[in-house]
């Protein structure tokens, strides 16, 4: 198995081959200290897993992964505590280590890189990643994980969200249901402040569909549905709507 | 409340036109003095005097002996229309210099039961039900007050315009705009106001308020501008500090902040000239908004500042009417419904003029209420509002204070395992400990978070610190099957310093394996966090001295504290000793609270 380090600090070289150590038998690293080398040298070696740093020098990880015609490896990117970094993993759902880096979410990653979870539709979700980074407004998608790879949906077609358990609903403007393998609360997390808001226990909602709020705790939503607001949250809800 | 400006409200009249009334009253006085003998002319004079020195001097006592005088003078030379108004007269004195609105009532019964006996006497009577109307709305019985005021109005034709604008004043303390509106519209197009710029003035006025309230910028601002159009021309001082304290908001609504500025500032100097001490509170408020609209911060504060001293000053005069007000309401209420059935009995009567300045005045005295009501609405949300910042500040600076603590304990940790142990492991738990501050300065950015978040950053702290000495204690978190941890929602890093306790003191120098015992449970609306150990007990740590707190439970004992005042509730922190060698328990009970 191939597996590359993209970064260009030694110490956090020398922690993450120290971390492989255990895993080197039938293990080759390649490891590149800066953008330019990383470009050629991920083209021509062709890994199978690539771990990836946020900043290198003057340029980022973006800028290699967007340079890089193949994408056929497991990614995981390596990050001290670019938040915004970080968001955009989440939305885009590619698999990310904070540093300095933990044993144990290591063995994790790792685990689901050779399973080559990692790799399903990595393109496509490397392209949301990179919508995600660029600063021009472009509409932007997620990628919403099930049972069967992603889905890639543009946030401003999601109307509402509905929690299913450990699973969530997703039901966009073309009146289409996805199901997804994460709780409605990964959900909220991701999409809070993009217009969406937690109505209720259940209900993720996107404000920009929103009807009509009626007195006794409920909301219609443009497609005519009708959901129950919690008391707790009427206050906010009502602020928000509000204010677009 | 409204007694305190309705006494203001007078002295507006004493200042503002105080040459013309001291002359009209000692024109009044010279002519009661000149007739020895009492006849009718000297009772209606006498009269006549009584309600211009009420409007003059509304603090002068003198005025009930001199009313109840006529009234007995009066009654001697039985002419029952001097005593019919004579009653009406003390009714006034009773309503508006001494506030009690019992003995009023009494006096307004007499001259009712007057008119009973004297059909004559019954074209005079419809003002009397109006004095009565403002008295129940003085008790803010409102739906009676209108009762009163419609029975006027259909009936009255002289009285149509007080009765039209003690009903748009009604609406407007019922916060029905909209009413309110067109009742002043309407009586801003009744005849009678034509040839009444002071009436005019005063309606205007008061619409204007209405407007500003039902945020309807511009015509607020055209009534305003209507008004102080009707003062500047006919100089009417009566209406101009009020009707310069509305235009003000209604600038301040239209941002036009120079205007706005102007008014407060010129409301402010009328009222200090007069002592009206309502008036500038309101001004120094308006200025207050004013200025913090403009960016003008430190002027806000001043404004705002005073608008402080002067509100609390008055509070301290409004309760002890409110006191007064509780004491006759009782007897009050037993009157009302002798009253009721003697106001029901009377049901033909025909019109009669009496009481036109009376009215203007009580028209006049409800606009106030009404623009007092908004400023106290407004200044009990600003208040409430501040409250909310000073205490969120607080809290937020206290969680701040947890970062380092936690951090600089973390770095103790870490350098006490480097100590005992090889640095590959070392590596290891230096990354655990990064991961736990990360999460601590994640959840300290949050006022609350879901109990599931707080009790996922306990468990890998007692991991981690587990492991850094081994087989010194073990622990066990049990959390009520009852609680949603998901969706209760605690104060971030709440338990973690008495956790910290145990560990880093409480087991010190013991022999045998520690226990930590975290418990979470649900009980009657309170959530009830408990951590025991077994260690040797909070007395008898730190060298036996009085037990010193440490830095993260101070910090937390003050969090409670605010959490509590903020939240009206009685959360709790108890730390029981259960002796020595025996452990300490820590206990802290918060109000439950839920995300959904």
């Amino acid at each position: 198995m191939k597996i590359a380090i993209v970064d260009d600090e030694q110490h956090c070289i020398n922690h993450l081959a120290n971390l492989l150590k255990p895993h080197s038998a039938d293990m080759q690293l390649f490891i590149f200290e800066n953008a330019d080398d990383a470009i050629i040298g991920l083209e021509k070696t062709r890994p199978d897993i690539v771990f990836l740093d946020v900043q290198l020098h003057d340029k980022t990880g973006f800028d290699v992964l967007s340079s890089v015609s193949k994408r056929d490896f497991s990614l995981i990117f390596t990050t001290a505590y670019e938040t915004y970094a970080i968001e955009a993993f989440k939305f885009s759902a590619i698999d990310y280590l904070l540093k300095p880096v933990d044993k144990d979410d290591f063995e994790m990653a790792l685990q689901k890189a050779t399973d080559k979870i990692e790799q399903t539709q990595l393109h496509d979700r490397v392209k949301v990643l990179l919508s995600h980074i660029s600063t021009n407004n472009s509409p932007k998608r997620i990628s919403v994980p099930s049972n069967d790879g992603y889905v890639f949906l543009l946030m401003e077609d999601i109307v509402r969200c509905q929690a299913d358990v450990n699973y969530t609903h997703i039901f966009t403007t073309d009146g289409k249901k996805y199901t997804a393998s994460k709780t409605l609360k990964h959900f909220e997390k991701l999409l809070e402040g993009d217009h969406f808001f937690r109505i209720h226990n259940s209900h993720l909602i996107n404000l920009l569909y929103v009807n009509s709020y009626h007195k006794d705790g409920f909301t219609i939503l443009k497609d005519g549905m009708k959901l129950e607001v919690s008391t707790r949250r009427k206050e906010a809800f009502i602020k928000l709507c509000g204010k677009l | 409340m409204k007694y305190i400006f309705t006494l203001m409200l007078f002295s507006i009249v004493v200042h503002s036109s105080a040459q013309q009334f001291q002359m009209e009253l000692d024109s009044l006085i010279k002519k009661i003095d000149s007739s020895t003998v009492a006849n009718q002319e000297t009772i209606d004079l006498r009269n006549q005097y009584i309600k211009q020195a009420l409007f003059a001097n509304p603090s002068d006592t003198t005025l009930l002996t001199f009313s109840k005088k006529t009234v007995d003078l009066a009654t001697d030379l039985r002419y029952w229309k001097g005593l019919l108004v004579g009653y009406e007269r003390v009714a006034l004195v009773y309503q508006y210099s001494f506030s009690n609105p019992y003995k009023a009532l009494e006096y307004y019964h007499k001259a009712l039961g007057l008119m009973e006996k004297d059909k004559d006497l019954q074209t005079l009577g419809w003002s009397i039900y109006g004095g009565i109307g403002t008295l129940y709305y003085e008790q803010e019985e409102y739906g009676k007050a209108l009762e009163q005021f419609k029975k006027v109005l259909h009936n009255d034709k002289n009285l149509e315009l007080t009765a039209t604008a003690n009903i748009a004043n009604i609406f407007g303390s019922l916060n029905q705009l909209d009413s309110a509106i067109y009742y002043y519209k309407k009586a801003l197009n009744l005849e009678q106001v034509t040839n009444n710029p002071t009436y005019k003035a005063n309606l205007y006025s008061n619409l204007s308020l209405i407007y500003s309230q039902a945020d309807q910028l511009d015509a607020a601002l055209a009534s305003a501008e209507n008004s102080i159009g009707l003062i500047e021309q006919y100089g009417i001082e009566f209406v101009r500090p009020t009707a310069y304290a509305n235009a003000s908001m209604a600038y301040l609504g239209n941002k036009d902040y120079v205007n706005a500025e102007l008014y407060a500032n010129e409301a402010l100097q009328l009222s200090e000239a007069q002592g009206n001490v309502f008036l500038q509170k309101s001004a120094w408020g308006t200025l207050a908004d004013v200025y913090s609209a403009k960016g003008e911060f430190s002027k806000a504060l001043e404004a705002y500042t005073k608008f402080s001293v002067l509100k609390d000053s008055l509070n301290n005069q409004n309760r002890r009417v409110e006191i007064n007000r509780s004491q006759l309401e009782f007897e009050f209420e037993k009157e009302r419904t002798i009253a009721q059935a003697e106001i029901d009995r009377q049901s033909t009567i025909k019109t009669a003029s009496l009481l036109g300045g009376g009215g203007l005045l009580a028209a006049s005295v409800l606009g106030f209420v009404l623009y007092k009501r908004r400023r106290d609405v407004l200044e009990q949300k600003k208040d409430a509002e501040f409250r909310v910042l000073v205490a969120d500040t607080e809290l937020k600076a206290l969680r701040a204070q947890m970062n380092p603590h936690f951090i600089f304990n973390a770095l103790n940790s870490i350098g006490d395992y480097i100590l005992k142990n090889n640095n590959e492991t070392a590596l290891e738990y230096l990354t655990k400990f990064a991961k736990l501050m990360r999460m601590v300065l994640e959840n300290s950015e949050n006022k609350s978070i879901p109990l599931e978040e707080d009790l996922k950053f306990l468990e890998l702290y007692l991991q981690v610190e587990a492991k850094r000495q081994p087989g010194k204690f073990s622990y066990h978190i049990q959390v009520d099957e009852a609680l949603e941890v998901e969706n209760t929602l605690v104060p971030p890093l709440l338990l973690q310093p008495f956790i910290e306790n145990s560990i880093w003191h409480g087991f010190r120098d013991r022999d045998g394996m520690g226990q930590i015992q975290i418990t979470i449970n649900e009980n009657q609306d309170m959530l009830i966090c408990s951590i025991e150990d077994n260690g040797r007990g909070i007395e008898h740590t730190a060298n036996g001295n009085e037990s010193k707190k440490s830095f993260g439970v101070a910090i937390t004992e003050n969090r409670l504290k605010i959490l509590n005042k903020q939240k009206n509730k009685e959360g709790r922190l108890q730390v029981i000793d259960l002796g020595e060698q025996k452990g300490t328990r820590v206990e802290i009970s918060l109000p439950l609270e839920h995300l959904f």
